[in-house]
């Protein structure tokens, strides 16, 4: 038990747990993180297997990275705890005697005199101490006087509130890890929708996107309402940066996209004998339109790809989801038999061309002529719903970090010891100090004191 | 006056100090490290009012490219040392720390910068942008300042210089640390829940200040818990700095990942 403490508790351990971890973290930022296997075969080759097996392609959330963190973590509790009962009674019950050979090997010391006994010499001591914000705490033994003024004992356990903070945040990571619920959901307008695992819905009631004048996105609103049993409680817009919590959820504006399932397309039909023909017409797709015309004929869009492109076979394929070039198949019928199809391009009008179906549509076929001038597909939100219960704990540890950060740097504890002898009926005052950090300024503070102390009679 | 006569104006100014302080370094007079010390100060002046009328006129922070993020890193560079210099007096570190903010302006001058101040995407549209990029790279112009105190170190044989560079890379480590910690991983965990709904994703820009944190938090333990010194301190602060300098630099070149705007 002894010796397993003692491994644990080492600073080596530390110190190559520290040296490990930043290897390991530096590796895991050289091999991509979280691809398929495909993909480390052709940039790996023979290696890739190993590599997956090894859980480099996953070092962060790997067995033996998160082993490191934990032995990492019992490392410092068992070094903490070490140090804590000691630095803890050396904060409330301090050795207040001191031995003046002592004090006077210090880097810090100083000596005076007064014409009164000890006990009048070191009240006076008492008083400039705590004039100066010092803490004194008072022995006496025998004819001696001793004297301990502190101040900033606090400082003792910034490194102590600094391993909190980490083990805390830790915590919280690991709860997290464990616990967090974490789905993205897509919401078109008035879609309602439940949280993941939870007792009440979202709906969303707009989205709107707002454009730089170069073109460029400036933001995407949200304009989101929870439902508790269908009825609203509370309403609100989600930018990106701004997002919505409720219940332990928070809903973060994460993307968007176009809902190309059933859009609404605007279709202008023409006559090249008739200029004077124009019919705007207004459908869905899959919906069929009929022509104001003699022949009775009527048009139907049957497909719709917001990113036309031909493929290797010639064949009409969709690249993307972004309506770089918006295009319809339309298809006319008269009396029920199909007689024209064709693609039409909303950016490159003079493409469409219809095809007749037989011969003997041809004439009446060619003397129309379609022109997709609008679309209207709706975008749809795309919404992270993340409930992560070790988020408090997270920033409860960042602020003990800080704040222990903040007290090992800047509030180190300053120890001023006094002896006060008695010289027959009169007093010997030796002072000596300590600073572990931030000597510079205790040095002066010292002298000020200790001038004082010289002057005063 | 425009920013850019106001950027050149710096520049001039940033090359005048380098050129006292390379003068004093060569001459040991006095005298010329406090007239570079007064033209770094009219540097930073000049400098602190480009990036006033940057804000001014783009609308956001002044760092979202890559143009504004080196230029004001070499302001926190220079107000960095300025505080070390009132603080500790190390006119010494001067001439070699302008010559890397002449380094550092030359390159966000180079027409491989884009210069002109493009609107901010939604991500960058928060407070914590302010906050998370100026402590960080406020921190890491105090390591820069370790790091130029721990080559002085390394290169000097004078025990009183070794003692002096030693005692002054760790009081810039002190004030560094604590900087670099709230704004690189506080502040950027803060943002980060903000805007993504996660305070960490392991993103390459992220690994890489923790592994910087390991290194200083490294070179406090060595010092503090088992008293190490001198040369072994001073090539941790600098294995350090390196890291936070790939941090900075390297992830956006070489490495993909969330941080992907600068």
């Amino acid at each position: 038990m002894k010796r397993f403490l003692k491994f644990f508790s080492s600073i080596k351990l530390a110190i190559v747990l520290l040296i490990i971890l930043a290897v390991a973290s530096i590796l895991g930022t050289l091999i991509p993180q979280g691809r398929t296997l495909e993909e480390y075969g052709a940039r790996y080759g023979q290696l890739a297997g190993l590599l997956m097996k090894l859980q480099l392609t996953g070092l962060y959330h790997s067995i033996w990275y998160l082993a490191l963190l934990g032995l990492f973590a019992v490392n410092i509790i068992i070094c903490t705890l070490e140090r804590l009962g000691p630095k803890y009674r050396r904060a409330v019950a301090p050795r207040v005697e001191s031995d003046p050979k002592a004090l006077l090997a210090m880097k810090l010391k100083d000596r005076a005199k007064r014409n009164a006994p000890p006990a009048e010499a070191a009240a006076e001591v008492k008083r400039l101490l705590t004039g100066a914000r010092y803490r004194v705490k008072e022995a006496a033994v025998g004819p001696r006087v001793h004297l301990l003024g502190r101040k900033k004992v606090l400082g003792l356990f910034g490194s102590d509130m600094v391993h909190l903070g980490l083990l805390v945040i830790l915590a919280g990571g690991i709860i997290g890890g464990a616990t967090s619920i974490r789905d993205n959901i897509n919401l078109a307008e008035g879609q309602v929708k439940s949280a993941p695992k939870a007792d009440f819905e979202i709906r969303l009631d707009k989205f709107t996107t707002e454009y730089y004048p170069d073109g460029s996105v400036k933001a995407w609103k949200s304009d989101l309402t929870v439902l508790e049993q269908k009825k609203p409680v509370l309403s609100r817009t989600v930018t990106v940066n701004h997002p919505l919590t409720y219940k332990g959820y928070s809903f973060y504006q994460t993307s968007y996209g176009f809902n190309w399932d059933n859009p609404g397309v605007e279709v202008w039909a023409k006559k090249k004998s008739d200029p004077a023909f124009l019919q705007k017409l207004k459908v869905k797709v899959g919906e069929r339109a009929a022509l104001d015309d003699p022949d009775k004929t009527t048009l139907a869009v049957t497909k719709f790809l917001p990113d036309f492109v031909l493929g290797e076979n010639n064949e009409p394929v969709n690249r993307s989801n972004q309506p770089n070039n918006p295009a319809a198949f339309v298809e006319g019928s008269r009396g029920g038999t199909p007689v024209f199809s064709g693609w039409i391009f909303a950016n490159y009008p003079d493409f469409a061309q219809m095809h007749a179906a037989n011969d003997k549509d041809k004439e009446k076929t060619t003397d129309l002529a379609f022109e997709l001038k609008s679309f209207d597909a709706g975008q749809f939100s795309v919404l992270e719903a993340a409930k992560d219960p070790g988020v408090p704990l997270i920033w409860l540890g960042c602020g003990l970090l800080m704040f222990g950060l903040a007290l090992a740097f800047y509030w180190p504890t300053w120890e001023i010891k006094a002896v006060i002898e008695d010289a027959q009926g009169r007093s010997d005052i030796v002072v000596g100090g300590i600073a572990s950090k931030n000597r510079e300024a205790f040095a002066a503070e010292f002298e000020t004191l200790t001038s004082a102390l010289r002057k005063s009679k | 006056m425009n920013e850019s006569t106001i950027f050149v104006l710096t520049f001039i100014l940033y090359i005048v100090a380098a050129f006292f302080y390379l003068a004093f370094l060569f001459t040991r007079k006095e005298s010329w490290a406090k007239t570079g010390s007064l033209a770094a100060i009219a540097g930073l002046v000049a400098h602190t009012a480009a990036l006033i009328v940057r804000t001014v006129e783009s609308g956001h922070a002044p760092f979202t490219n890559m143009y504004e993020s080196i230029s004001f890193l070499s302001w926190a560079f220079v107000l960095a040392f300025v505080i070390i210099d009132r603080k500790l007096k190390i006119p010494r570190i001067g001439p070699y720390l302008m010559l890397i903010v002449i380094g550092l302006m030359a390159l966000a001058s180079s027409p491989l910068m884009p210069k002109e101040a493009t609107p901010l995407v939604p991500a960058l549209q928060s407070y914590w942008l302010w906050l998370h990029v100026s402590v960080t790279l406020l921190g890491e112009a105090f390591f820069a300042v370790a790091f130029i105190a721990c080559l002085m170190y390394l290169a000097t044989s004078d025990p009183a210089k070794k003692e002096r560079m030693d005692s002054v890379s760790y009081r810039c480590v002190a004030v560094g640390f604590p900087l670099f910690t709230l704004g690189g991983l506080v502040f950027g965990m803060v943002w980060a829940y903000k805007a993504w709904g996660t305070y960490w994703s392991w993103d390459p820009k992220e690994v890489w200040s923790l592994i910087t944190w390991f290194v200083f938090a490294l070179y406090l333990h060595t010092r503090i818990v088992m008293g190490w010194k001198g040369k072994r301190s001073a090539i941790i602060v600098i294995l350090g700095f390196l890291a936070a300098l790939f941090t900075y630099f390297g992830v956006n070149y070489l490495l993909a990942g969330l941080h992907s705007y600068a």
